[in-house]
């Protein structure tokens, strides 16, 4: 399944998005019966309650990175490029830590493999 | 927009991390929750900016609006490019609207007053409180309003009509006299529009149009492109009036004549072209009567002047405008007829005086109605009295006994939306909403419509209710609905008859969208203009100066503040920081006086003094001023609010305290000049709050001038470039030191040599910009566009007294000539200081960690996070326009940071800052180029915020490497140059044009 | 009797009253006995003051840098203008003890401890400086090259770079000088020592038994060091005025400022000795040791730098007018006759004016007076700073934006603290090491006197 999916903005935005409860149920409507998994009843629940799902942060670059989405993606990267094996990993309730991805070092060096700009005001200001 | 709640949660977040967090480095251990919402609405895209058009109503010209959403939370106003008065623009007050929006001190919901204290309540109990009284009120309802749109009105004055009252509007900027002068010279009922753009010479009597007066945004746009110089032609300002505001020290000519006599010189300017041959149809025998030498004794000056100007107004296409509002005397209906009679003779009706399309969005209700409505008030005829959208008691003399008659009535009723000083008095309390909330619409011209649209759910904080929503309710209880319950149906069921006017092949559906999307339409405008004639006036007129209350050596002038209006926007920070273009104070009330009278009794600037007439007395710091009269002092409007929020409350004193509340005759409306002042130290100093360090260009290039006789002849040009190092020449034969060559032009960059990496890359640009001074007016719009665009902060009094002011563009004002003792050439330079991107700059170099460095695409970058706090920068920036964080500025009371702009970091303490040309709008624009198949950049694509905002269109940014681009194109007129650059060889990106003068200038401008 | 050598007759000479090696041990050591009433009443002063000095930085750092005057346009204060004080005042120690042994001055051997041991406090006084100063100080390792993940590098253009560079290596150095200068003499302690302080000394003095070759590969490091010392009195300072040379600001984008800035340090340096050895030579009844011809040589030195600081005055105000641009002009007229005409006067009547008494041989061979003098001078050489940074700042291109600045009461806490945080450190140094070195000393004394008399004298 396309990460881009659920997190629509991903390709035009600087934000990836989160996604809504509507597109969960986009599917999971779908899928009927009763004994579903409790993760699904609960979102289930929200749906019918309206109630937003309160999703965990686990990626987060600091407020002074400019970190636009779209032009990474639009560039053919993979979301796993950044953000690991993702989908391998199963639930998290805590932040991750990011094997030294999403230190600054890191950003610059695939920059300059790619040889794209990188002075300081690409991703600060 | 639905599902408000979960958006709201959804912006609380992205309102959070997105502004409040700032320069606090990696960290990935908080758990941070992130709430989307259930379903999306379709028009918003997370990270990518949503906008709406809107009308502005912070003062009665009605602006059409463009506002920037982010995550439906609105970050910024603009001006709407595509509308009739804005024209893209948008003054400073326009700006602060957003902190109006998120101000943390607005009502957070309907309360009523119980022994003193306000309590909350429903907005059910409160509606039905309110229905009941009005109910028990049997009739006597007395509704006070400011300006209201077309929909507004017609809704209030049918709910009056069932509940059965009265509505009185009052504004504290409203001109009566020119709305009554025009009925009486013209037979017209209206506020004519002036033409200022095709006019070659405006005379102005005291008239604040690049201020406060009727329209300023579209007025100083249409003045700049009069005035600016273009081609070896400019158009001619002249001033007459006893002080200089920011619009006469735009003037090319002062004439500084005593409060009054304003009619004896128009007069006497109509009646020398009218002995030219010119018509003055019914008023020949009043000219007959006001020779240029009667007019010439009446001013004090010499009848030559008077017939001088005479002749060049008959000559040029010209327009007379005036007195204004800082000119309501006694007399100033009748000086402001005497201008139309001007007007009328020199043949400027319909050409550059517009009656027959007048400008229908200005508030020129007279004061007279208010006057009966505190009588009846005070006689104990009003059952209940509701207040929206003004502020009589403070706005009003305290003479005029509005506050007595107020406390009166037995039930008071305020929507304001925050505290103010007739709100303090009010028994039950109707928060309304911001008008970037709520629905409404405008009528600015003949024919133009505009719709006034909520831009966003209403802020959560504060749990508000339009008004005109909250009268249907209230009507629908008394048992008399009036139709929907919302004034949004009230709005569209207009717009359908317009619509049905428009005779436009779109379906209703269509039609309405494409005005909310463009933010107006034109409808039935009129055609040709018909011509109107002077007519006989239907009551006697008295022309002479008039007579001054109080003894007092100084008349009091008491003019409408450019930042704080008549009060109204004091408890904005923005307003309250932003430097007043003319003394450049902040924060505090200050009184003008001229600096020879200040001698003369023994006074200098920041001396404490107390301004005392027969009403009262109030205590202030002394401002010298060589603008004003030896015989005039003048204190601005909308200090003294003591009633209002954080902000304003404390701040400055209100000079409506000293005026007698008197009334003008005919229009009724309150003279603001009307009384004589005494002066008196106390002995003590006050350190005021200024970022003024001197007015004097101290022999420095900052601010050059050129004769207009002077331009044309570069040869010359270049010759008086050197004279400015005329002393070193000499001594370059002594063996003395030779002025630095500047080596390089910006679009140089970087210099041979330095070309290394991913600064030798083909087609990189180099951004630029380029400011007319001869454009500039000062009005200080772009300053809190700024503000508002980059997320700088406000510091407070304190610090700016301290001298750390905050912000990213400083309109540097320097006086070459100033003089009220006689007529002449005035000549005072407007300057915006921002960062001036130098090629090579001096800030760079120094700083030990590279926080301060130089981009490839040639802007002088500030790295935040990379910045250590030495301010080494700083101290060697020659143009002083780093600001640093001297302590965490950014840490505002909820719901302030809302309007930060996520797309800039928020600074922390210890960090340096400064103008960035916007970079991150050149980045979103360069994300958007390479998502359209990666094309190049346009020309004009990128605009920072000061040159969207600037109404006189005085600032071009481009890639000065494109040959065709406009800031190239200026970077080769024979007026550019740039501050300081011969003198430390900086080569800035920024490119100045000098003004432009007709008398003639030393060259290097002092 | 034993012939002198050219050094000790010239050591009898400045020393005529100290006539036995034995006397030069007892009068030293008797100073590391236990304390008097004065010093603790010192001591306990100079602990407040250090209280005051962490107390007000702490605040600072806790409440942001704006609880400093500091502003627009004046970037640089009281901060910056305390460092080069305290820069300047440590470069007379390595001028006396590094230089003036090069050129053999015999009179330096009594006062070269003490004024080693205020260079090292100086510089470590001045050091933290620029920490107090810099805005986000818990970044200020930026400064230092390392490598980082980050790929990024401080700008070597900058001189505060340099200045972390200069200053460092200065420390080091003057520390190890002073350090091994004093193993002889902490051996000398440590054999009359007890207890714990027994196991300090014998630390410190590495083992020290007095043996020749000990002597001989003392005198070859000393030397040495020496040597590598001597350029940092030149190099360091240079580096401290290119802060401000290689700025643009005028005032500051001046040529001469290197030679003028290491005259004054070491004027101001010279003075803060004569400021120190005076109270030591009387709390310490050390007139023997610190005798007028110590303060005389001194004293000439005072006014040797003096005239060139004076001068160097002079041809900052004559390059201002002959440079003829309005804003080099204004500053210097400005300094003499604007908002802070009063730190220049200060400047130049205590620097330039004050030391022309000591011309007259009366004024150089009065203690008092010198003490006073240099109490003037100590104060004039810190406006000296203070009208260098802040007038310039204050009154620079834009006219608009000139500004004044008006020191906090933090800065002053700070300052203040500053020289008790300076005190604390010399106090100690006086009770633990001997102020006066005792072998070179005892090189310039005639030797050892056989024969009866002698044995009395021992005995």
């Amino acid at each position: 399944m396309d990460c881009q999916y659920c997190h629509f903005s991903a390709e035009r935005s600087v934000d990836a998005g989160i996604p809504p409860v509507s597109t969960c149920m986009g599917c999971h409507l779908m899928i009927p019966g009763e004994n579903q998994p409790e993760e699904i009843t609960k979102v289930r629940e929200y749906w019918n309650d309206r109630e937003p799902i309160p999703w965990v942060r686990i990626h987060k670059v600091a407020d002074h990175v400019h970190f636009p989405h779209m032009r990474h993606i639009n560039a053919g990267m993979q979301c796993q490029e950044c953000h690991g094996e993702i989908q391998e990993i199963g639930v998290l309730e805590e932040p991750e830590p990011t094997w030294g991805k999403g230190k600054m070092g890191w950003c610059v060096s695939c920059h300059v493999e790619r040889d794209v700009r990188r002075d300081c005001t690409v991703c600060h200001y | 927009m639905s599902d408000g709640i979960k958006r709201r949660d959804f912006l609380k977040v992205l309102g959070i991390s997105g502004a409040g967090a700032g320069l606090t480095g990696c960290s990935t251990e908080d758990v941070e929750k992130l709430i989307p919402y259930v379903v999306p609405p379709e028009d918003i895209t997370p990270g990518v900016a949503t906008w709406y058009t809107t009308v502005c109503q912070e003062c009665a010209a009605e602006c059409g609006m463009w506002v920037r959403t982010r995550e439906g939370r609105a970050v910024k106003v603009e001006g709407n490019p595509s509308h009739a008065v804005s024209g893209g623009a948008l003054c400073a007050r326009g700006h602060s609207s957003i902190q109006g929006l998120y101000n943390p001190d607005r009502f957070t919901g309907p309360m009523r007053r119980e022994n003193g204290a306000l309590v909350p309540m429903t907005w059910d109990e409160a509606e039905a409180m309110l229905a009941e009284r009005i109910q028990g009120a049997a009739g006597n309802v007395l509704l006070l309003t400011g300006q209201l749109g077309p929909t507004e009105s017609d809704l209030f004055s049918r709910f009056l009509s069932a509940t059965g009252g009265r509505h009185v509007e009052h504004d504290g900027l409203a001109d009566a006299p020119l709305r009554e002068a025009t009925r009486i010279a013209f037979g017209r009922d209206v506020v004519p529009a002036y033409d200022f753009e095709s006019a070659g010479m405006v005379v102005s009597f005291g008239a604040d149009f690049l201020e406060t007066w009727i329209s300023p945004v579209e007025y100083g746009r249409g003045f700049a492109r009069s005035s600016g110089e273009d081609h070896g032609s400019k158009g001619k300002f002249v001033f007459i009036g006893p002080r200089l505001s920011l619009t006469g020290q735009n003037a090319d000519e002062w004439i500084p004549i005593p409060t009054g006599s304003e009619a004896a010189v128009a007069l006497g300017m109509a009646s020398h072209i009218a002995s030219r041959g010119a018509d003055a149809g019914p008023y020949s025998s009043v000219l007959a009567e006001y020779t240029p030498e009667s007019a010439a004794a009446a001013a004090g000056l010499e009848a030559n002047t008077i017939r001088d100007l005479a002749e060049a107004f008959a000559a040029a296409t010209s327009v007379a405008v005036g007195p204004g509002q800082a000119g309501h005397h006694r007399g100033a209906t009748a000086a402001n007829v005497a201008v139309h009679i001007l007007n009328a003779v020199a043949g400027n009706i319909g050409s550059t005086v517009h009656l027959t399309s007048p400008v229908q969005s200005s508030s020129s209700r007279p004061y007279g109605e208010m006057q009966v409505a505190i009588r009846a008030m005070a006689g104990g005829d009003v059952g209940v009295v509701m207040v929206r959208g003004t502020n009589p008691a403070y706005s009003l003399p305290g003479s005029s006994g509005f506050s007595e008659a107020f406390s009166e009535v037995p039930f008071k009723v305020s929507f304001a939306s925050e505290p103010d000083e007739t709100t303090a008095m009010a028994d039950l309390v109707l928060p309304d909403r911001h008008f970037l909330e709520s629905w409404g619409d405008s009528s600015p011209r003949p024919g133009v419509f505009a719709v006034q649209q909520p831009v966003m759910q209403a802020v959560p904080h504060f749990d508000t209710r339009q008004t005109g929503d909250v009268l249907l309710n209230v009507a629908a209880r008394v048992g008399n609905a009036l139709g929907p319950a919302s004034t949004f149906e009230h709005v569209r069921s207009r717009w359908q008859d317009l619509h049905a006017r428009s005779g436009s092949g779109l379906d209703f559906e269509a039609w309405w969208k494409t005005a909310l999307k463009t933010g107006s339409v034109t409808v039935g405008a009129p055609g040709r203009q018909e011509a109107v004639a002077l007519r006989a006036p239907d009551m006697a007129l008295a022309f002479d100066p008039p007579s001054l209350a109080g003894e007092g050596d100084f008349t009091l002038l008491v003019y409408p503040s450019s930042r704080l209006a008549d009060g109204r926007h004091a408890n904005r920070p923005w307003m309250q920081e932003l430097p007043d273009p003319i003394s450049k104070l902040t924060w505090h009330s200050w009184v003008e006086m001229h600096p020879a009278a200040a001698e003369a009794h023994g006074l200098r600037r920041g001396d404490v003094v107390t301004v005392s007439s027969p009403e009262g007395q109030v205590t202030l710091p002394l401002f010298t001023y060589p603008g004003i009269r030896e015989d005039a002092v003048a204190i601005a409007m909308g200090g003294g609010r003591n009633e209002s929020g954080r902000y304003a409350s404390g701040n400055g004193v209100n000079p409506m305290n000293l005026l007698p509340a008197v009334v003008e005759q005919p229009s009724g409306t309150l003279a603001l000049v009307s009384t004589r002042v005494s002066v008196a130290a106390t002995g003590e100093r006050y350190r005021m709050a200024t970022i003024e360090g001197s007015d004097d260009q101290s022999e420095r290039n900052i601010a050059p001038a050129v004769a207009l006789a002077a331009l044309g002849h570069a040869a010359e040009e270049d010759h008086s470039e050197d004279e400015g190092h005329h002393g070193l020449q000499e001594m370059n034969l002594m063996g003395g030191f030779a002025p630095v060559e500047t080596e390089g032009e910006a679009q140089d960059f970087p210099l041979p040599g330095s070309q290394y990496g991913e600064y030798g890359r083909e087609g990189t640009p180099r951004w630029a910009m380029a400011i007319d001074l001869d454009k500039c007016t000062g009005c200080s719009a772009c300053v809190v566009a700024c503000q508002s665009e980059n997320n700088v902060p406000f510091v407070g009094e304190q610090q700016v007294a301290m001298g750390r002011d905050h912000s990213w563009i400083r309109i540097e004002r320097y006086y070459e000539q100033v003089d009220a003792s006689h007529a002449g050439p005035v000549d005072v330079r407007h300057l915006p200081m921002l960062c001036q991107h130098c090629g090579n700059a001096p800030c760079e170099p120094v700083c030990p960690v590279f926080a301060a460095y130089h981009t490839p695409d040639g802007l002088n970058a500030q790295v935040y996070n990379r910045c250590v706090g030495t301010r080494y920068c700083a101290n060697n920036c020659p143009y002083k326009v780093r600001v640093y964080n001297w302590y965490t500025y950014t840490d505002v009371p909820e719901p302030l940071q809302w309007s930060y702009n996520p797309d800039v970091t928020i600074r922390n303490t210890g960090v340096m800052e400064k103008c960035s040309f916007c970079v991150h709008r050149i980045r979103e624009v360069q994300n958007r180029a390479a998502l359209e198949g990666g094309r190049g950049v346009h020309e004009g694509e990128v605009t920072p915020a000061c040159q969207q905002s600037c109404p006189a269109e005085a600032i071009v940014f481009g890639n000065i490497r494109d040959p065709e681009s406009r800031v190239a194109e200026k970077a080769h007129n024979e007026r550019t140059y740039k501050v300081l650059d011969e003198l430390i060889n900086t080569q800035p990106a920024v490119h100045y044009l000098k003004k432009v003068t007709f008398h003639e200038v030393e060259s290097g401008g002092h | 009797m034993a012939s002198l050598t050219e050094s000790q007759k010239r050591g009898a000479l400045t020393h005529p009253d100290v006539s036995h090696y034995s006397e030069v041990n007892r009068d030293v050591l008797a100073m590391l006995s236990t304390p008097g009433k004065g010093w603790w009443a010192l001591f306990g002063i100079a602990v407040l003051g250090v209280g005051l000095f962490f107390g007000s930085w702490f605040y600072q750092i806790y409440r942001g840098i704006g609880v400093s005057g500091l502003t627009s346009p004046v970037g640089w204060g009281a901060y910056i203008t305390t460092f080069v004080f305290w820069v300047g005042i440590a470069h007379s120690g390595t001028l006396i003890s590094a230089i003036l042994f090069l050129f053999r001055a015999p009179w330096r051997q009594s006062v070269y401890r003490a004024a080693e041991a205020m260079t090292v406090f100086a510089v470590m006084t001045a050091g933290l400086f620029p920490l107090i100063h810099v805005g986000r100080v818990w970044n200020a390792y930026w400064l230092i090259p390392y490598p980082n993940q980050r790929f990024l590098w401080p700008n070597f253009r900058s001189p505060l770079v340099w200045d972390v560079f200069a200053v460092t290596t200065y420390f080091t150095v003057s520390a190890v000088f002073f350090y091994l200068g004093t193993i002889p003499d902490v051996a000398a302690a440590r054999d009359q020592a007890t207890g714990l302080r027994k196991k300090l000394y014998s630390f410190l003095a590495m083992g020290w038994q007095g043996t020749d070759r000990e002597w001989h590969h003392f005198g070859k490091a000393y030397i040495f060091l020496a040597a590598l010392a001597t350029p940092l009195v030149l190099s360091v300072h240079s580096v401290v005025s290119w802060d401000f040379a290689v700025g643009i600001v005028p005032g500051w984008h001046a040529t001469v400022f290197a030679p003028y800035f290491v005259a004054g340090a070491i004027f101001s340096g010279v003075a803060m000795v004569i400021t120190l050895a005076v109270p030591l030579r009387k709390v310490f009844g050390l007139e023997a040791y610190l005798t007028t011809k110590h303060f005389d040589a001194l004293a000439k030195l005072v006014l040797l730098t003096s005239l060139i600081v004076f001068y160097a005055y002079l041809t900052e105000f004559f390059m201002a007018w002959y440079s003829g641009e309005p804003p080099e002009r204004q500053v210097f007229w400005n300094r003499l006759f604007g908002h802070y005409w009063w730190a220049t006067w200060i400047m130049l009547v205590c620097n330039g004016m004050i030391p022309i008494m000591l011309w007259f041989k009366r004024v150089r061979h009065s203690i008092p007076a010198l003490f006073v003098i240099s109490i003037f001078i100590n104060i004039g050489m810190w406006f000296e700073r203070y009208v260098i940074i802040v007038t310039s700042l204050s009154h620079e291109y834009e006219p608009f934006a000139w500004g004044v600045y008006r020191p906090s009461m933090v800065e002053m806490g700070i300052l203040i603290g500053s020289f008790c945080w300076f005190g604390f450190w010399f106090l100690l140094f006086t009770r633990l090491l001997p102020p006066v070195a005792i072998a070179e000393l005892k090189e310039v004394l005639p030797a050892p006197r056989r024969g009866k008399k002698a044995q009395e004298v021992e005995a």
